[in-house]
């Protein structure tokens, strides 16, 4: 069963594997030109940064110079030639803001958004999934219904408003979770560090959480429902099944389109994050785009559009991988 | 039965909780040190001063924690000596020999000297390219060169008369140690690693774009600071940050506190509002290099037409002062004598109609040539004063026949449109800005900013262009004081006739603080409140304390009377604070349906022992564990008895009840 199985596993990677990676790699291209270009297109440069109007005029020359150690001297091809070459020897320039390298810039804020993007998609893949199906299980009860419009409404509620009201409740009247940071500006240590870096991690998180939820739940539910609507399902009813097992042989099917979103989700929450970061003052990747953005800091901007970029495809390569584990008639079209 | 007796154990832990309290508060006695956390509202970098990113509000200030000056501050006609003992000109004003103070040492030891001023006036002036600070050694005056007459004289020379030079660069330039510069090739590069002053603050943690820790300086030459330790977290969000004021997280923003916010800040107990000049204004800048705004009639119609006071009341409920035509802050010792706004639309309406702009058939004026009145105005999208004051605008033009469309962008396309580009003039036609202190106290920020484009900054800041304004500039450069502020008051008259800009506003500067964590705060004009005063003995200075500086301290409300900053006493004098959860365990007791009298007094009881380790933890210091552990066990004895006294009472209660009904 397994080898028959992994056998066609293989059959499929090698007839579709060649397409899949060509397809991938063009989109990494598009991805790296178009990271490149989009912190350019905005009015404004890093001089505007640097020296400010208030401060001083800067002539040509200087100008030059000034920017020759961000490598932003020069033409703009000249600029992508020299971005790509460093960045295909892991070199991710110089940060226009900090004077640091990018790598180190990025590094320090990568593994907060790690944390929390993760938690936030993790919690609304579970939540969503679970609300989504018992809402499409009863398809028009009063149970679903209620869920629905709580789910929507919640997901039509801009994030940093979200935010806003967790903040108000949980920390200016209950007084239960810090207002701001990832850590304490104080410093401390073992246990006490860890549960003030959870209490702190809370509130950012269920408002990234609510921001993927709704579409994970509308995903789901209405999954639930079409597979409802299954022959198999009619069958298996027939045949006498619990509600238990049907529910179950349902859930299995629907779980296919739901990983997709959820994968997907990834991507979306990663960019929700610059909302939710700069309203909790999380020092997550999204807060260091939104303040690279306001220096206009190319280096910094083209890398993390380039970490963002990769999470997005590695998220598509993922539900496309999935799928037809998930699937076994995607699985039989892609052997055919 | 069991419900009292459920009751009583809620009673007892919470007296428990009381005993535990003051143990906790008693604490903060010992000497522990003052710690005070700072909401900044902007990453600072690590104080370079050669990258000072877009004049940031508190840069100077904070800047001024960690370096000084040779003369405090800039603000005043005759600052104080500082790291100077004294500063003599020569007969020309050109050479200035100053003579310093003795036994001055840098944060990592070493001692101050003469050959570290004469460092860095050629340091800022030969290799620090331009910015915040190095203009003032390079563009006016020009710096020629620095001697060292011995240990603690030192002879700086420049090639033009500088009469005000205690000011600026006097009292603005931060003195670097040369040990440690002049081994550094570009002085621009390095925004991370922790700077080295003389202030009265070390700098010993900088976390980028996340928060710095600052410990006081024990060996400052004034004194040791009023405060142990800063803990600076960067919260960018202004509600996060009055949210965290009133958590207790912070215990002072330096974000201006909105005016909505004010009433709130003064009704909590625990927090206060003190109020200090930071020589703001909020301006409406014309592009004079611009067809119709090139016209010097079309812009004083303009401000003619504006309603500045009807703007200010709006935009700061109040909390300000409507805007000079003369431009420079009334605070600042250069401000005319008689300032003020001409509002009066119907000599605009005439002088408008008299330069050729008539109505036609539209709303909009136009010219012979059919070319409407027509203009945007660009504001800082992340500034709402600044939009709702150009909406103000724009909505008091229109009925002027001057159409203007107010566009709100993120500041580097500000920027971006103010910059001239290498084939022409700026592309704005008029933008909202803010300006700081330095901007208003600088001898000649007139010079700079409004000064034919040229030398300065004029050309790519205002571009304004008028060589009777430049005239008088260029006499009050090298002008002895007395002379200059005639001249300078000259200068602005001309400006309040041509309007290159108009001052909506001067915002007052107010700031939220917890008293009970630090109550020295005190406002030096032109500063604020954050500024290093704020942290200093208040007769630090010596004999030379200038009047100008007032006690903020005296207007806050309920510690008005206790100037001194005490933080032990401060949450025992308040036993009336409600923390929010009191008051919501208040109510839900009512809820229970609590009806013997034993439980609302447990509660009762419980209130002023939550109210004091709460506020102890927030005043004292955070590395005590000893105390962290003993206010912690007072926490949790309290929630015990909180959580017997609403959860398990009346739950026991309900079951009774319950049970009784069956019996009946």
């Amino acid at each position: 069963m397994t080898g028959a199985l992994s056998g066609r596993f293989e059959g499929m990677l090698s007839s579709r594997g060649l397409r899949l990676v060509a397809q991938y790699a063009a989109v990494v291209l598009a991805a790296l030109v178009v990271n490149f270009a989009l912190p350019r297109l905005a009015p404004g440069d890093p001089i505007d940064y640097l020296v400010p109007p208030e401060q001083g005029s800067v002539d040509e020359a200087m100008r030059q110079s000034m920017l020759e150690r961000f490598d932003l001297d020069g033409s703009a091809s000249q600029q992508f030639t020299s971005y790509l070459a460093n960045l295909a020897q892991g070199d991710l320039g110089i940060s226009v803001r900090d004077g640091r390298p990018v790598s180190e810039v990025v590094a320090q804020r990568l593994w907060w958004s790690v944390l929390l993007v993760g938690t936030a998609v993790a919690v609304s893949t579970i939540l969503g999934v679970a609300l989504g199906f018992t809402a499409g299980w009863r398809r028009g009860s009063r149970r679903d219904v209620s869920l629905l419009a709580a789910v929507l409404a919640l997901d039509a509620l801009p994030a940093f408003f979200v935010g806003l009201l967790l903040l108000l409740v949980f920390s200016v009247h209950l007084e239960w979770l810090p207002v701001y940071g990832a850590v304490s500006p104080e410093a401390l240590t073992g246990w006490a560090w860890i549960v003030d870096t959870a209490k702190r991690l809370v509130m950012p998180a269920v408002t990234l959480t609510f921001v993927g939820l709704g579409s994970v739940f509308v995903v789901a539910r209405s999954a639930m429902v079409s597979e409802l609507s299954e022959d198999y399902v009619f069958m298996a009813r027939a045949k006498g099944l619990s509600d238990r097992r049907v529910r179950r042989h349902a859930a299995r099917n629907a779980m296919v389109p739901v990983s997709t979103v959820a994968l997907l989700g990834f991507s979306t929450l990663v960019g929700a994050a610059t909302v939710v970061e700069s309203v909790f003052s999380y020092p997550g990747l999204g807060s260091l785009a939104f303040d690279a953005v306001r220096a206009r800091d190319y280096p910094v901007l083209q890398a993390v559009f380039l970490l963002l970029s990769l999470i997005a495809i590695a998220a598509n390569l993922s539900a496309d991988l999935l799928y037809p584990i998930l699937d076994p008639r995607v699985r039989r079209a892609g052997s055919r | 039965m069991l419900r009292h007796r459920i009751t009583i154990l809620a009673l007892i832990l919470s007296m428990f909780s009381v005993a535990l309290a003051p143990l906790a508060a008693a604490h903060q006695d010992d000497g522990d040190p003052v710690v005070v956390r700072v909401g900044l509202h902007a990453a600072e970098k690590n104080l370079n001063p050669f990258i000072v990113p877009q004049a940031l509000p508190i840069t100077h200030d904070f800047t001024m924690l960690v370096y000084d000056t040779l003369f405090w501050s800039q603000s005043r006609l005759d600052p104080e000596p500082w790291l100077a003992t004294g500063a003599d000109p020569s007969d020309d004003f050109r050479t200035w020999t100053v003579t310093l103070r003795d036994g001055v040492l840098w944060h990592d030891g070493e001692r101050f000297d003469a050959s570290d001023v004469a460092f860095t006036f050629r340091y800022f002036a030969e290799d620090g390219g331009p910015g915040r600070y190095g203009h003032h050694v390079y563009d006016h005056p020009v710096f020629e060169s620095a001697t060292v007459v011995d240990d603690l004289t030192v002879e700086l020379v420049f090639e033009d008369p500088v009469p005000t030079f205690k000011l600026l660069p006097g009292g603005d330039l931060p003195i670097l140690p040369e040990h440690i510069w002049a081994s550094v090739e570009n002085p621009r590069a390095d925004a991370t690693s922790l700077p080295v002053g003389t202030g009265p603050f070390t700098m010993v943690e900088y976390n980028p774009g996340v928060s710095y820790r600052l410990e006081a300086n024990p060996d400052y030459f004034l004194g040791r600071p009023t405060v142990d330790t800063l803990i600076m977290p960067v919260v960018t969000d202004a509600q996060a940050a009055f949210a965290g004021l009133q958590t207790g997280e912070l215990d002072f923003v330096t974000r201006n506190l909105p005016a909505p916010l004010v009433p709130r800040v003064e009704e909590n107990p625990e927090l206060a509002v003190v109020t200090g000049s930071r020589m703001q204004s909020l301006y409406l800048m014309f592009n004079t290099r611009k067809p119709h705004l090139r016209d010097p009639a079309v812009r004083k119609a303009m401000s003619l037409s504006l309603d500045v006071q009807a703007i200010v009341d709006i935009v700061e409920g109040g909390l300000g002062r409507p805007g000079n035509d003369t431009w420079t802050h009334p605070d600042s010792p250069w401000a005319h004598q008689h300032g003020g706004h001409v509002f009066d639309p119907g000599v605009a309406a005439t002088m408008l109609n008299d330069a050729g702009y008539l109505f036609g058939d539209g709303d909009v004026r136009r010219n012979a040539d059919g070319d409407p009145l027509a203009f945007t105005l660009l504001v800082n999208a992340a500034a709402p004063p600044q939009i709702r004051a150009g909406e103000l605008v724009a909505e008091q033009l229109s009925v002027m026949g001057i159409d203007i469309t107010v566009e709100p962008l993120d500041p580097p396309a500000i920027t971006a449109a103010r910059r001239p580009s290498p084939d022409g003039p700026p592309t704005v036609d008029m933008f909202i800005a803010v300006f700081e202190s330095h901007a208003h106290a600088d001898p000649d920020h007139l010079f700079f900013f409004f000064h034919t484009p040229g030398r300065g900054v004029g050309g790519i800041f205002s571009g304004y262009a008028n060589p009777e304004f430049d005239a008088v500039l260029d006499s009050a450069l090298g002008a002895p004081i007395d002379e200059k502020l005639s001249l300078i008051a000259q200068a602005q008259e001309i400006f309040a006739e041509a309007a290159p800009a108009v001052v909506l506003y001067y915002p007052d500067g107010r700031w939220g603080y917890r008293p009970g964590a630090y109550d020295g705060w005190i406002s030096d004009p032109g500063h604020g409140v954050f500024t290093k005063r704020s942290f200093l003995e208040p007769d630090a200075a010596g004999s030379t304390v200038p009047e100008a500086v007032e006690d903020a301290a005296a207007e806050q409300a309920p510690e008005a009377d206790d100037p001194e900053p005490d933080t032990a006493e401060a949450p025992a004098e308040q036993p009336e604070a409600e923390p929010a959860s009191s008051e919501a365990s208040e109510e839900a007791s009512d809820e229970a349906d609590g009806e013997s009298a034993a439980e609302p007094s447990a509660t009762d009881d419980s209130e002023p022992a939550a109210s004091t380790p709460d506020q102890a933890a927030s005043a004292g210091a955070p590395e005590a564990a000893d105390e962290g552990g003993s206010s912690t066990g007072a926490l949790i004895a309290i929630a015990a008895g909180v959580f017997v006294a609403l959860v398990i009472a009346p739950a026991a209660a309900r079951r009774r009840r319950r049970a009784g009904t069956v019996e009946d």
